[in-house]
């Protein structure tokens, strides 16, 4: 996806953003200062945000987001909403390319490691069977590729989130302790090249979200 | 209460809810994180002070296992495996329910699996703690216990990649460790809601760290979803592959009785009917003692009960396959080891693994059976010891008679082998008491996900008379009847 | 298997044929779909007389050519002959069998999602499994060739055999397949039936005598799978023996059906006649499950493996002596990566297995491999130190499968599609894979 033109006026100040590249893009903004009078009043807002009660409707409002053209937004969810990728048009997780680097990486660090050890470092000869009898390394093989893949998806999958990350502007959202209850919580965030407080705050209320307040970075 | 009491009928084309009683999505926060953020009960704290007290008798029988050696429990030059490696296999077997309902019925897509799973997960990895405690101490001088791991040491050796002993170290610690991190991923965002319900500044900072900054954004529920399922996938064939290697501590032998290829999908179905038997029993009392009978319903409890007589009867298939193999053989070791199981000096000990492995659990044919608390209750702790007396059997009674006569011995448990493994039982109740206190013992997001007002499309059946047959269409009823 | 409580993945229009690719859909995109599907059921839920007329063709050339061929086969070297009609007859029995398991295993676990898959593997139990009750009968008159090791007039001087005689004799032998034919084709064909009966009335109770009659089957299925194996090909090697054997054959069954599966599935997708009830999540499970079953395989015939090669006992070492000898060593390792590794690399995308080509490639590509397995345990007994493949092996596949395939046929142009009036069905439309 490419990325949109920063349209943050304080572009020298790193919104704590876990999504996307925010440090890359905030030194790109410092250069190209692009200056937008609707946000100026709106000094250092994160994103605009808006609490929905039900599953059905966020989905129905990510849809809206979506086809209003909003790109950086995101939807904050006690569980994981079936269907609501499709709502906010994210593509498919990169995870499972992760996780095939890993379990080769297992795979291969085994099989090197066994000939090594077995076969070149220390051989042995035990039951009559070869220094390197692979058909009985075959159990070690396959511990080692699904313990790799393990780590790879554990760690594959907090990075690709950036996560831990202790603290991030939506944190602050008053109601945000109940994305993790019962409430559905979506932030329209103000770098988005569609951000317009006004007319954003307008789409929500139109939408039907609750408590409608901004954030700051 | 009345709905608890009724037994939900499964009527073709109309599922039954998972969770009973008018259940939001707060109620749910509430009926979980409640037990953690109340009072401790005094119940807990004198379970806590038992389980803590069986846990000193652990630590004290281990004590005197190191200070004066291996002697000390009953093994002998014949059986030099004996309740050690019982007690290693029972409490593996145990473990791998969790990681079924985890990941094979998350795989099959069984949502009913939601309420059960966290526990049964906790239970699976405090379950393989208390299974390291032998081969670790079984060693011997326990401080050595790291040259069971290829590191480098001082004798400039590396351990036998051939010898299912050193499979046994890969798959175990493998097994551990992707259990807990399967397991903190589930709780993560659980983890979240504990913190954003944090009324102390010490759990909100704890909680916190633990939680990660979880917050709850789609992006990242997408990547979380998929590492999920991943992990499913990866800890299916690992959990068959654990208890493979564990059987293939036996069978690799030429021990008659240990030697004979249907162990590997043999042991794994034990122990997977062993742990639902174990999930069986603390989930039971878990839900009667903090009063979750809404979110772990008797359709819970049958479809587990289920699971047990199917398992049981897998198990029983292999018993008698393994008889009948063992003459149809006509290798005069292999039917004499059978045979001196049944009816040698061990047969009280095969006699009672065969009626509460394969005779007991029949009776959950009987729905009534199935649906009755104490009777299941009783027929899971039944289970237990009947899994107990089944690695038992089939290690004593071929060690304790092979090849040479002359070397034959009875094989009697020393106060310390008692003591060794009840002590275990400490080590297992005190983690898992700790657990119950400080952890949702119930996934709270899961099963908000399987609410019916979860359902981001709920207008789906309205207009659809999308096929024959559909005038009973198994949209799910928003509560019991 | 599947789906048993939770009504499987509910959310999205029920019908909608979902396209490969995840675009996002517009919910009125997806309603106009939905009435599509909707409006196209009905309309086409049995096969026309002109796509029965061709499929009775094209089965009944497939048995004319195996008729010919397996005569011509008989006629040039019967004892060859005899062998390659083993493989084949047993190919066929383990695709019926393997049927016949998931027909039960979905009663028993009262599976949601596969209520249109069902009756397509009702289709390949009730009509091979009675088939298989006639074509035993070659095996039944070719057995003193097959089993002449202990049927044989030696097996009074062989030590073993003698104790293993109270089995290994030819009138229990004989009684016991008697047994497990009408079995099979008696609870086959009663499954069979009752759906059928539920397409015209809709009775809910014929759900639930299904489920009820699942169980008992169950433990019938599995115990008469495993003495069969035992009988038919273990027993080919007398003196060898292996507690696993039950459980190697029941993993080929399961693989080689779901199989047949695939190509069934997707043929009636291609014929439009599963609009709206089957779809590429249908084909997505199916895919998932031959992949699990690939797996599975493996480990089980890995398990059979280690434990003999380790042990390294000559009773039971011979076994794989056998199939290691000269080029016998090139197909045992056809089959590692032909029956395992190729379709687990190839199967194990999300990708490949909702791809038509691909999964109808991997289907086609596990039925040879299932033969092949076959071979593998059956021919070394005839080829010593050698395989060697000749025509009479392709007579002796085809007779038995050009006849199963007339049988199947019959089954498929007898009713509708899919069970019509299951009540579950509308639970299995919805299906969709996260």
């Amino acid at each position: 996806m490419p990325r949109e033109p920063e349209r943050n006026k304080k572009g020298d100040r790193p919104a704590v953003d876990a999504g996307h590249a925010a440090a890359k893009a905030m030194s790109e903004a410092a250069v190209e200062p692009t200056t937008s009078s609707t946000e100026a009043d709106s000094g250092e807002v994160f994103a605009l945000m808006g609490r929905f009660e039900s599953p059905a409707e966020i989905t129905h409002a990510c849809e809206a987001l979506r086809d209003a053209g909003y790109k950086h937004f995101d939807a904050h969810t006690p569980f994981a909403v079936h269907g609501l990728e499709k709502a906010m048009g994210l593509p498919p997780s990169r995870l499972p390319f992760i996780v095939l680097g890993g379990g080769i990486t297992g795979l291969v660090s085994a099989i090197s490691f066994a000939y090594w050890s077995q076969a070149v470092d220390y051989p042995l000869v035990i039951g009559g069977k070869l220094a390197f009898s692979f058909q009985a390394f075959i159990p070690i093989f396959f511990e080692l590729t699904v313990l790799f893949a393990a780590f790879a998806t554990f760690f594959g999958m907090w990075g690709l989130n950036r996560l831990p990350t202790f603290f991030h502007p939506v944190h602050t959202y008053p109601s945000f302790h109940r994305a993790s209850d019962d409430s559905f919580i979506v932030s329209v965030e103000a770098r988005d090249p569609k951000f317009d407080m006004t007319k954003t705050r307008e789409l929500l209320e139109k939408l039907g979200a609750r408590e409608i307040g901004a954030v700051e970075a | 209460m009345s709905d608890l009491a009724m037994v939900q009928e499964d009527v073709p084309g109309k599922r039954v809810p998972l969770v009973l009683g008018k259940q939001d999505f707060h109620s749910v926060t509430e009926s979980v994180a409640g037990i953690v953020e109340g009072p401790t009960p005094h119940k807990w704290k004198l379970l806590f002070v038992l389980a803590l007290s069986i846990l000193l008798i652990l630590l004290g029988s281990l004590g005197r296992l190191v200070t004066k050696g291996i002697g000390v429990w009953g093994n002998n030059t014949t059986v030099g495996w004996a309740w050690d490696i019982t007690g290693f296999v029972f409490w593996i077997g145990i473990g791998h329910a969790g990681t079924l309902i985890s990941a094979i019925l998350f795989l099959f897509r069984q949502k009913w699996r939601t309420s059960i799973n966290r526990a049964a997960e906790a239970m699976t990895i405090f379950a393989v703690m208390s299974a390291g405690i032998y081969p670790l101490f079984h060693v011997g001088r326990v401080w050595f216990a790291y040259w069971l791991f290829p590191i480098p040491n001082q004798m400039g050796m590396w351990p036998n990649f051939k010898s299912p002993l050193f499979w046994d170290v890969c798959a175990v610690s493998t097994y551990a460790t992707v259990s807990i991190l399967f397991w903190y991923v589930g709780l993560v965002p659980d983890l979240a809601t504990l913190r954003d319900r944090a009324k102390t500044k010490t759990r909100q900072i704890v909680y916190g760290i633990f939680a990660l900054g979880w917050r709850g954004s789609h992006r990242h529920w997408l990547n979380y979803e998929r590492a999920y399922g991943i992990l499913a996938g990866l800890s299916a064939p690992l959990v068959l592959s654990v208890h493979t290697i564990v059987s293939f501590d036996f069978a690799v032998s030429i021990i008659p009785g240990w030697h004979t290829t249907i162990f590997p999908p043999y042991f794994v179905a034990g122990a997977i009917f062993s742990g639902f038997a174990m999930v069986m029993t603390l989930m039971i009392i878990a839900r009667k003692a903090f009063g979750l009978e809404r979110l772990i319903t008797m359709r819970h409890l049958e479809n587990m009960n289920k699971v047990i007589v199917a398992t049981g009867t897998m198990v029983g298939y292999a018993y008698a396959v393994e008889f009948f193999i063992a003459w149809y053989s006509g290798n005069p070791y292999e039917s004499f080891a059978l045979m001196n199981r049944a009816f040698g000096p061990y047969k009280w000990a095969y006699w009672t693994m065969v009626s509460c492995n394969v005779i007991f659990p029949q009776l959950f044919w009987f729905k009534k059976v199935r649906t009755s608390i104490p009777a299941m209750f009783v027929i899971s702790i039944i289970v237990n010891i009947g899994m107990w007396f089944e690695r038992f059997v089939i290690i004593v009674t071929s060690l304790s008679r092979d090849f040479l006569p002359s070397s034959w011995a009875y094989f009697r448990p020393t106060i310390f082998d008692i003591t060794t493994f009840f002590g275990t039982f400490g080590l297992f109740m005190t983690m898992f008491l700790l657990f119950l206190r400080f952890l949702p013992m119930v996934a709270i997001g899961e099963v908000k996900s399987v609410l019916p007002a979860a359902d981001a499309h709920p207008h789906h059946d309205d207009d659809g008379h999308d096929a024959p047959g559909s005038e009973g269409m198994s949209k799910e009823p928003v509560h019991a009847a | 298997m599947s789906s048993k409580s939770g009504s499987g993945k509910t959310s999205k229009g029920a019908a909608a044929t979902k396209p490969e690719a995840d675009a996002p859909e517009p919910a009125e995109a997806r309603k106009a779909k939905k009435s599509e599907a909707g409006a196209a059921l009905g309309s086409s839920f049995k096969l026309s007389s002109e796509q029965s007329g061709k499929l009775m063709r094209v089965a009944g050339i497939v048995a004319g050519i195996g008729l010919v061929l397996g005569g011509a086969g008989f006629a040039s070297d019967s004892k060859r002959f005899a062998f390659s009609y083993l493989v084949g007859f047993v190919w066929l029995a383990t695709i019926g069998l393997g049927a016949l398991f998931f027909v039960i295993v979905q009663h028993l676990v009262r599976a949601g999602w596969s209520v249109s898959p069902r009756r397509h593997l009702e289709w390949l139990s009730s009509g091979i499994l009675p088939a298989c009750a006639v074509l035993f009968v070659p095996v039944a008159v070719f057995a003193h060739t097959l089993y002449h090791h202990w049927m044989g007039e030696h097996a009074a001087h062989d030590e073993l055999l003698r104790k293993k005689a109270a089995y290994l004799n030819p009138g229990f032998f004989y009684g016991r397949a008697v047994v497990f034919l009408v079995l099979w084709a008696g609870i086959s064909l009663w499954f069979a039936r009752t759906s059928r009966k539920q397409d015209e009335t809709g009775d809910r109770s014929l759900s639930q005598k299904m489920q009820l009659a699942s169980a008992p089957s169950m433990l019938v299925f599995g115990l008469s799978l495993t003495f069969a194996a035992f009988d038919w090909i273990m027993s080919l090697t007398p003196h060898w023996y292996s507690t696993i054997f039950g459980v190697y054959v029941f993993a080929g069954a399961a693989t080689s059906s779901l199989s047949a599966l695939v190509l069934v599935t997707i043929a009636l997708q291609k014929a439009g006649l599963l609009k709206g009830v089957s779809t590429v999540e249908h084909r997505h499970d199916i895919g998932k499950l031959l992949f699990g079953f690939t797996v599975f395989w493996a480990y089980i015939a890995f398990s059979q493996f280690i434990l003999i090669w380790y042990a390294n006992l000559p009773e039971e070492t011979v076994y794989y002596r056998d199939r290691s000898a000269g080029s016998w060593m090139v197909v045992s390792l056809a089959l590692l990566f032909g029956h395992f590794i190729i379709p687990f690399l190839g199967l194990i995308a999300r990708t490949a297995k909702r791809n038509i080509t691909v999964l109808a490639g991997f289907a086609v590509w596990m039925l040879v491999m299932h033969w092949l397995d076959l071979y593998w345990m059956i021919m070394p007994t005839l080829d010593v130190g050698d395989a060697h493949f000749s025509w009479i092996d392709l007579g002796g596949l085809l007779l038995p499968a050009g006849v199963g395939a007339v049988a199947v046929a019959r089954a498929a142009t007898g009713g509708a599609t899919y069970p019509l009036k299951d009540p579950r069905l509308a639970e299995s439309m919805r299906l969709e894979n996260a």
